[in-house]
């Protein structure tokens, strides 16, 4: 008895409940590229350690690119594509273009993800909280203060719209 | 339509990225995640010794995994491109290795399939097998030439002073650069002080996070390709050199692109993907992983002897550099590394006799190549690192003892050429402030203990090259912007949407920016150090002007009056009866330029020289030598920055790149294996690594024959950190370290021998 | 990767009826993370993996057991222990040692079983548990076990369990007044894999050590407790002079094994230091600051 074919796999893809036939050992990354064609979400070092890769699954980042996309079934799946509600960009994206938060683009994705699973659970994170929290994402162009204050921007801004 | 809320000046304005947007949105495209239909996956089978006959290659097990479609050795790759040999310099690298192999990680073999895990699959059941030669490793050793990499040299014939290299056979050496002012022999004899020191720098690499990636379709009619390139231009007349096509039936397109920092640059995997594609006749992909990086290309290694001598009041009289860069088992860009960058390593000091041979080498390592800085971190690690000791041996502040020997516009650099809007003594007294040089600092008791550093460099820009831009306005007056400089975040597109905003009196924010595609974007010579805001920039500039000229005299055959200011689109509606037609503006640039006679020596040796420096305050703990810095400052010379945030971000950006080279990063090769190969075992600065105070500063300057006053800022915040660590580290304890990196243990067992307890060998 | 076969069973007994315990293809999976890794690298190349994903919530709970000792599932992932109240309550080294080790995404996924399963000797959770007393319930096809932490990692990525033993729980005893402290030192990058790793437990009655547990993690073939060290060090008051002895003693009993992260004299001196600076901020009750 062996099962390698295909499988079924049912989840929520940002907001939408979607299907998708995985073998076992694709990853996330490559089932959202080959089946859904979202690219925001990229394997660089393939070890888990840049955070190009980052998700959310259930709400909480993993790695894509180290995750198995049949462990995806009945979760919710969060991608960066999956934030820019009905055109509009989250506050956590209008704050890295403010404050120039990337360069190349290429790790963007995955701290603004990161720092949205971040806000959600600490709405005001210190410093040192926040790089804690980021210390998992490469950015090979450097552009790590200009992201501390994006995560500070992000967090003052949405402490703002939420008091009104 | 009028634009009525134009702000005065586009120029140095702070405006954000133009695609920012794209990028936080995860919409930006890029090679490595780009498929086009029907596109096969290609997997490298790599060699597994350094240096090598190649006896024999069996695919035959490989061709027999399920879902494999063809497997290729450079047999196959010789029937349809039957010199397959490229390089910027020499044409020394085949697509794939022919009779021998050069390095541990080149490419050998290929196999194609529909899946890319069951093309890697068989890449396993490939079988070579080599009868393995003596390799070289080390660059002073390699210039020896008793190991060779290379049967022959094969100069490109691009640069006329490789030409006389051609045929030479028995030597690793791919280029010597010599340079002589005046005497310095007689100098030493006659100096008060002399002091020699040699310095050496490690293989490190660039490690975009973005690895490289090109795919080709070819078809009988031409070839598109699709790549992470900062050069399609270049890529486009190499591929069609190598096919024997014209240029325009070679078509580079060029998406998003994740970094470069220099890799990206000349031939990388196009070729490749090329040749694959017209073998299995379907479009190819060629796409790396992290680890094959390691195996790709990397920064010269570099020896560095350098020997200065003193007259009894403190002035350099004379300087004596040898240069020995480690260039790999491929010349790639290293000759133009080992002379363009090699005529400065005497650093930014006014010395009548300089003297300096500067070496690029053939060893059995990865290829080495442009990596931002192209050499100047090397040799401002070596000058600074030994300006510094010289001062603190003749008990002089160094500071002070840099300001006397500092060379200021009106004299002559080491070419001969008289500087100009160099402002090196701007950048040296601000880093020093900054520093609060001249007070007192606590350097500590305990064992923790303090120190401070600082370090100033020069670069000329690489010269001579061209860029063209085209402006575009069309009918409704929008403008749209083709140059073929590659953004890769350092915000080149922006820059020059503010240049011909300035020009054509329009926002920047509204004019567009065509992604690279050479079908469309003229030519340039790529975006490479720091050239492209100067040149393209003035390309970019004259283009809006030409625009400008072809409006203005649209206005005359119009029979418009004098000053009127009928908008646009009315002018073309008169024209051509409705909202038709387009105004195209060009413009080319190439600096003048008088090549270096024999002797090195020029009167125009680049259009503009990059200055820059660095100011460290570090602690050290002197029971494990780990070293924290606490402040990081960086100083450059850009002219009048055309867009001060983007600068800004450029110098912190670079600084943190460069801190990464200088305290950890290193490529372990043993017996010509990379043993690191992987961000695992392969550090690279991270969140926790940037110093809790940097400062970025531009100095008040005016480049005057840069467009609006500007220059290149992109390696800028690279040259003096290495240095000015090392110096920190001198001033905290007393120990000087000459090799990089500066690692924790370096620094222990520099103080453990200062000591007289030095550290186990193991 | 090649293709595999994956099961994911939703009992205990059944995971364990589907490893083949002479078939080294054949393998448990938890997390992911760490055996992703390999098959990634080719380095391990499975016929069928057995997920534990769908065993059931106790063997992610954690809680207090009937004599205060802390319980913790063995597919509870570290930022579970991360954010736990209990652990914080029991044992605060590990949720200090936690904002360091590894990243939040890796630390969402990667199970306190699995990391031990692995036994990769750069971890940061070894040496803590260790040094804690830790000890592990393991189950095999017919028969249950329990081992020390101690005992379980036997080698380089080798541990005492058979292929078809898995472990269920984690259980830390209650530590009273003990205090702890975690020393992680890295050598490359500020975030990297510990160059070593020194983990210390230590009771003392007014200035007096009674008890003592000393763990290095990264240096060596496996975790490995500094016996002769705690000797020294139990029944001193931590001294100075005690320190320096205390150090020594632990630099002359292990073997130190160099890497690219450090020679062996190396971390031998980084052993050397961090022994006395671990004691010293365990006794002042720094906890487990980083470095």
């Amino acid at each position: 008895m062996c099962d390698m074919r295909s499988r079924t796999i049912s989840f929520t893809l940002n907001g939408r409940p979607v299907t998708a036939e995985v073998t076992p050992h694709q990853n996330i990354v490559e089932m959202l590229q080959t089946q859904f064609a979202l690219f925001g979400a990229r394997e660089s070092c393939g070890q888990g350690l840049c955070g190009c890769c980052t998700v959310l699954i259930d709400g909480k980042p993993v790695s894509g690119c180290l995750t198995l996309a049949i462990f995806l079934d009945g979760m919710e799946l969060i991608t960066i594509e999956g934030l820019v509600a009905s055109g509009r960009l989250d506050p956590i994206q209008q704050a890295f273009i403010d404050c120039g938060a990337f360069q190349c683009g290429y790790c963007t994705p995955g701290f603004v993800l990161m720092t949205k699973a971040l806000l959600s659970q600490n709405s005001d994170p210190s410093d040192a909280e926040i790089r804690d929290w980021l210390s998992g994402n490469l950015c090979r162009c450097g552009a790590y203060p200009e992201i501390l204050s994006a995560v500070k921007t992000a967090a003052r801004a949405i402490k703002r719209a939420a008091t009104g | 339509m009028t634009e009525t809320n134009v702000p005065a000046k586009q120029v140095n304005r702070s405006i954000p990225r133009i695609e920012g947007r794209d990028k936080v949105t995860g919409r930006a495209e890029y090679a490595h995640v780009m498929q086009v239909p029907g596109m096969l996956h290609a997997k490298i089978f790599r060699s597994t010794v350094p240096h090598g006959r190649i006896l024999r290659v069996d695919t035959t097990a490989a061709r027999k995994v399920p879902g494999v479609c063809a497997v290729y050795t450079s047999e196959d790759v010789l029937r349809v491109i039957p010199n397959p040999y490229y390089g910027p310099a020499f044409h020394d690298q085949p697509i794939l290795a022919i009779g021998k192999v050069h390095f541990v990680g080149e490419p050998v073999a290929v196999v194609l399939a529909n899946d890319p895990h069951v093309a890697e699959q068989a890449v396993q059941e490939i079988v070579a097998e080599y009868e393995e030669l003596p390799a070289v490793y080390y660059e002073v050793e390699a210039a020896e030439n008793k190991v060779v990499v290379h049967d022959e040299l094969k100069p490109a014939g691009t640069f006329a002073d490789l030409k006389h290299l051609k045929g030479r056979k028995g030597t690793n050496i791919a280029l010597d650069f010599g340079l002589r002012r005046g005497d310095v022999d007689q100098a030493f004899v006659s100096a008060a002080h002399v002091f020699e020191h040699t310095f050496r720098s490690q293989k490190v690499l660039h490690l975009a996070l973005e690895p490289f990636a090109s795919i080709a379709d070819y078809n009988d009619g031409g070839v598109t390709i699709i790549t992470s390139s900062q050069g399609p231009s270049f890529v486009r007349s190499e591929i069609a050199r190598l096919l024997g096509w014209r240029e325009n039936r070679v078509r580079i397109k060029v998406p998003y692109l994740g970094a470069g920092y220099g890799s990206k640059l000349y031939i990388k995997m196009e070729a490749l993907a090329v040749a694959l594609s017209m073998l299995a006749q379907r479009p190819v992909k060629v796409a790396l992983t992290m680890e094959e990086q390691f195996y790709t290309i990397t920064k010269h290694p570099c020896t560095l002897r350098i020997k200065s001598g003193i007259d009894k009041d403190g002035r350099i009289v004379a300087r004596q550099c040898t240069v020995w860069w480690n260039g790999g088992a491929y010349a790639d860009v290293g000759p133009r590394v080992t002379q363009k960058s090699g005529f400065t390593a005497s650093g930014p000091y006014d010395i009548d006799n300089v003297a300096i041979d500067s070496y690029a080498l053939y060893t059995n390592l990865t290829p080495a190549g442009a990596l931002r800085g192209f050499g100047v971190p090397q040799l401002a690690w070596a000058y600074e690192s030994h300006t510094d000791m010289i001062a603190r041996a003749l008990g002089r502040d160094p500071y002070e003892f840099r300001k006397q020997n500092l060379l200021r516009d009106g004299r002559q650099q080491a070419t001969g050429t008289i500087l100009k809007d160099a402002a090196i003594d701007k950048v040296l007294d601000r880093i020093a402030e900054l520093l609060a040089w001249s007070s007192p600092f606590d350097r500590g008791t305990g064992t923790v203990r303090r120190g401070r550093g600082l370090a100033v460099a020069i670069k000329a820009v690489i010269s001579p090259t061209t860029s063209v831009a085209i402006v575009n306005v069309a009918a409704d007056g929008s403008t749209t912007l083709y140059c073929g400089t590659v953004d890769m975040g350092q915000g080149s597109d922006t820059a020059m949407t503010q240049i011909v905003g300035e020009i054509l009196n329009v926002p920047a924010e509204a004019i567009r920016v065509v992604p690279r595609d050479t079908d469309v974007t003229p030519y340039d010579m790529g975006t490479l150090g720091s050239r492209s805001l100067f040149h393209m920039g003035h390309a970019v500039h004259l283009a809006a002007e030409d625009a400008n000229a072809k409006i203005a005299a649209l206005r005359r055959e119009l029979g418009e009056p004098e000053g009127s200011n009928t908008p646009l689109p009315e002018l073309f509606r008169k024209k051509y009866g409705m909202q038709a037609g387009n105004i195209i503006g060009t413009g080319t640039y190439r600096p003048d330029y008088i090549p270096a006679e024999a002797q090195g020596l020029t009167p125009n040796a680049t259009p503009f020289w990059m200055i820059a420096g660095s100011g460290v305050e570090l602690e050290v703990d002197t029971e494990t030598g780990h070293v924290r810095i606490t402040r990081l400052i960086t100083v450059a010379d850009v002219g009048r920055p055309i867009n001060p945030k983007i600068v800004e971000s450029q110098l912190s950006g670079a600084a943190l790149m460069q801190l990464g080279f200088s305290l950890f990063e290193k490529m372990h090769v043993d017996g010509g294996q990379v043993t690191n190969a992987s961000l695992a075992d392969y550090k690279i600065p991270g969140i926790h690594d940037v110093p809790p105070v940097m400062q970025n500063e531009t100095v008040e300057a005016h480049q005057n024959n840069g467009p609006f006053g500007a220059k290149g800022a992109g390696e800028l915040g690279t040259f003096g950190v290495s240095p000015a660590i090392a110096n920190a580290i001198d001033d905290a304890i007393g120990v000087r370290l000459t090799e990089l990196p500066l690692t924790a243990e370096a620094v222990l067992r520099g103080l453990r021998a200062k000591d007289n307890r030095p550290l186990g060998d193991v | 990767m090649i293709p595999f076969e994956l099961i994911e069973p939703s009992s205990l007994e059944a995971a364990i009826a589907q490893i083949d315990p002479e078939d080294p293809q054949v393998r448990p999976i938890a997390g992911g993370t760490a055996l992703t890794l390999m098959m990634k690298g080719g380095v391990f190349r499975p016929r069928r993996l057995v997920s534990l994903r769908k065993l059931g919530p106790s063997f992610t709970q954690i809680s207090a057991g009937p004599a205060d000792e802390l319980v913790i599932g063995a597919m509870a992932p570290l930022s579970a222990l991360e954010y736990s109240a209990e652990v914080r309550r029991h044992a605060p080294v590990i949720t200090q040692a936690m904002r360091r080790l590894a990243n939040v995404r890796v630390r969402n996924v990667a199970t306190i079983g699995g990391a031990l399963a692995h036994a990769d000797p750069h971890m940061d959770l070894p040496p803590i548990l260790i040094a804690l007393g830790a000890s592990v319930d393991i189950a095999g096809p017919s028969n249950e076990r329990s081992l020390a932490v101690e005992d379980l990692l036997t080698g380089y990525y080798e541990t005492a369990l058979a292929n078809n033993e898995l472990i269920t729980r984690v259980l830390i005893p209650p530590q009273g007044a003990a205090r702890a402290a975690y020393f992680k030192i890295t050598a490359g990058s500020a975030d990297d894999w510990p160059a070593l790793g020194i983990a210390v437990v230590l009771s003392a009655t007014g200035a007096q050590v009674t008890a003592a547990r000393i763990v290095v993690g990264a240096a060596t073939v496996k975790v490995a407790r500094l016996r002769a060290a705690e000797k020294a060090l139990i029944g001193t008051n931590a001294d100075d002079k005690t320190l320096t002895d205390v150090a020594e003693a632990a630099t002359s009993e292990v073997d130190i094994i160099a890497d690219i992260r450090g020679s062996a004299s190396y971390k031998r001196e980084l052993l050397h230091v961090y022994v006395r600076r671990a004691v010293r901020a365990a006794i002042e009750r720094n906890g487990a600051p980083r470095v």
